[in-house]
């Protein structure tokens, strides 16, 4: 018979406690015949933007999120989602130029301060263009942050339009370091 | 005038082409933090990176 060992942590000094829900039904926990490290809830945030931000021609330009619609671990600030606990992270997110067709912008999410991964344009309406970048990255959960920039190169000032649909930056982790 | 509007202004031949974030030899960069555009990057082939005097 295989067995259940609970072993302790000589550099701690905190007391995990195992609790069991309120319930009057016996239920089986099965834990995964691997080793690592189990993750339960990971970070997970949502923001957009709330008002229109001017990017200039040809400069790579942080995007502001203003509004939060959640932020579980309290890991985004500042429009830069810094996550305190290492692992793999999926991250979103959007920018809608109101008046710019598809040629012509970028969007990026920068990994401590350099270009990490490119989305370009896409299609959206006669009058504007979505562009959209998603990407799995992995985080340390100490310094490592990231951040989402936009470029576009139509040789004049372009807005963005605000708005939970339109212009938002999002992730959560989906698996632990 | 932008950043972008003295280095063309500096350099004529210059293009946006050569600020792609991707196959461009220059980036300029602006970090939503009150400080303006800067220059983060610049490879250049031929041209050399301007002074502070120059884009004054």
């Amino acid at each position: 018979m295989s067995a259940v060992q609970i072993q302790g942590n000589a550099s701690g000094t905190g007391t995990l406690t195992i609790a069991a829900p309120n319930t009057n039904t016996n239920q089986t926990l099965t834990l995964p015949d691997l080793t690592g490290t189990l993750s339960v809830n990971g970070p997970a945030f949502s923001a957009y933007a709330n008002a229109v931000q001017t990017f200039t021609t040809a400069t790579s330009t942080k995007v502001l999120f203003q509004t939060e619609e959640f932020d579980t671990n309290n890991n985004f600030s500042s429009s830069r989602f810094t996550p305190t606990i290492a692992g793999y992270y999926q991250v979103n997110a959007c920018i809608y130029f109101s008046a710019m067709s598809t040629l012509y912008g970028f969007i990026i999410i920068q990994k401590n301060g350099v270009d990490y991964k490119y989305g370009s344009t896409l299609v959206g309406t006669a009058a504007g263009c979505f562009a959209i970048v998603s990407t799995l990255v992995y985080m340390n959960g100490t310094t490592d942050y990231l951040e989402t920039f936009a470029s576009q190169s139509t040789g004049v000032n372009q807005n963005s339009n605000n708005g939970i649909a339109l212009t938002w930056f999002n992730g959560a982790m989906v698996r632990g370091a | 005038m932008t950043l972008y509007d003295k280095l063309i202004s500096l350099y004529p031949a210059l293009t946006v082409a050569d600020f792609n974030p991707i196959t461009g030899t220059i980036c300029l960069q602006n970090n939503s933090d009150g400080n303006g555009d800067y220059i983060a990057k610049w490879n250049h082939p031929t041209l050399a990176r301007p002074t502070e005097e120059q884009l004054a």
